[in-house]
């Protein structure tokens, strides 16, 4: 994001949060829609990101590449309203590392790879969609999450490797 | 980027398609709305509003700041002005749907520029350096988040610089804010409103009223208390800031 935008919208000039907003709304609805299975619940935290944005601006530390900082809201909104919505403690999915069944829900009805993604422990299945919606980096990832790059390096690696075991069982099924 | 990747890509930004430029348009509109309708709205109703005479006591007009309330002559004049209210006074206070009768002690603010009735049976107020704070007369256990009512005057920022400022600070230290509106209870200005998690007991509960001070500057009030003490704490902050009057 150019500094001078930045600039006008910290004056709070409306055309330059628009620019912003038409740059970055259209990738961040799909993320949203991914991270919480839910349009209206991503509606509301794509929203509530874009708030928290215009209001935050003059925080915004450029230590941190914006769309890091921005993704990082919007992450975080979303793990908001999903743990809203449960209404229960979110589990601590890092005790789930390790584990060679790293599913949180049921695989029953899933026949496709997007349903396979979205069947994996969240560790796994955020890193994996931050990287195949906007394509970021592994230290993208990991200044998004807050993680240690080596850290989003093996979930990574071992969310791919999860996918593709399932894909094969789903493809030997299919057979 | 192998097949694997192209497949994984392909199928999510496939499953992500539906009905994107809808709610892009959907999310705008309400952007827009709250960050720049509403703001605009807001502050042509602010300066209409600020063309009414306020309901304002015009006891020791200006020549207040002549006088220090150290010396004889500005405690005078200070007692002067604690002469024209009553020094105690019973209100009826809605507390848990129960009304509720409290009486109340007058207290002159920081610098008598404004004046509150305060149910000293309850509350304290302690004054600070740069604010009054009202807070229970019992120190709260550790458990319970804070529970205050704090009252402080800048004399060189408007209202809606206040606001301003004020909207950022809570955005970053809670995680819901609502618009920021006009009101007319318990005070006339500006009411934030922003409550942190918002579905625990202690959840954290803020309200920020901007007041305009008819100087050039603005009366901030912020209370603090805590989801389940909206009905207790928090009514009864409202009943106390019903009673607060600039002394101009």
């Amino acid at each position: 994001m150019h500094e001078d935008i930045l600039e006008e919208i910290k004056k709070g000039n409306r055309d330059a949060f628009r620019h912003l907003y038409d740059e970055y709304a259209g990738y961040a609805i799909r993320t949203a829609k991914a991270i919480t299975r839910n349009d209206e619940l991503a509606k509301d935290a794509v929203q509530e990101a874009f708030i928290r944005v215009y209001r935050n601006i003059s925080s915004y530390d450029s230590t941190l590449s914006f769309g890091a900082w921005f993704y990082r809201i919007l992450v975080n909104e979303c793990n908001r309203l999903l743990s809203k919505e449960k209404k229960v403690v979110p589990t601590d999915t890092s005790l789930m590392e390790g584990n060679p069944k790293l599913t949180e829900h049921s695989e029953e009805g899933v026949s496709d790879l997007y349903g396979i993604i979205q069947h994996l422990a969240d560790l796994y299945r955020i890193p994996l969609l931050l990287k195949y919606i906007k394509g970021f980096s592994e230290k993208e990832i990991a200044d998004i999450l807050n993680l240690n790059q080596n850290t989003v390096k093996s979930r990574l690696f071992n969310g791919r490797n999860l996918l593709r075991e399932q894909l094969s069982l789903m493809e030997m099924e299919g057979n | 980027m192998d097949h694997m990747d192209e497949r994984i890509k392909k199928e999510i930004l496939e499953h992500t398609e539906d009905s994107i430029d809808q709610l892009k348009d959907d999310i705008w509109s309400h952007l827009d709305q709250e960050l720049f309708q509403e703001k605009s709205r807001r502050e042509k109703k602010m300066k209409k509003k600020s063309k009414v005479i306020p309901i304002i006591i015009a006891a020791a007009a200006g020549v207040m700041i002549l006088f220090s309330t150290q010396t004889d002559t500005g405690m005078a004049f200070i007692k002067q002005i604690k002469d024209m209210f009553e020094p105690e006074k019973e209100i009826i206070q809605s507390i848990e749907g129960t009304e509720e009768p409290t009486d109340v002690v007058l207290q002159e603010g920081k610098d008598a520029e404004y004046v509150i009735y305060i149910d000293e049976e309850r509350y304290k107020l302690i004054k600070d350096e740069n604010a009054d704070i009202i807070t229970t007369k019992e120190p709260l256990e550790e458990r319970y988040p804070e529970v205050s009512m704090k009252i402080e005057q800048f004399k060189d920022l408007t209202p809606e610089e206040i606001v301003a400022s004020k909207e950022t600070e809570l955005a970053s230290e809670y995680s819901k804010v609502t618009a920021t509106e006009s009101v007319t209870d318990p005070v006339e200005g500006y009411k934030l409103h922003a409550i942190d998690g918002g579905t625990e007991w202690d959840s954290p509960v803020t309200n920020v009223y901007v007041v305009d001070n008819k100087n050039g500057g603005s009366f901030v009030i912020t209370e603090k208390y805590f989801l389940e003490a909206a009905e207790g704490h928090g009514a009864r902050f409202y009943a106390m800031l019903k009673q607060f009057v600039i002394v101009e």
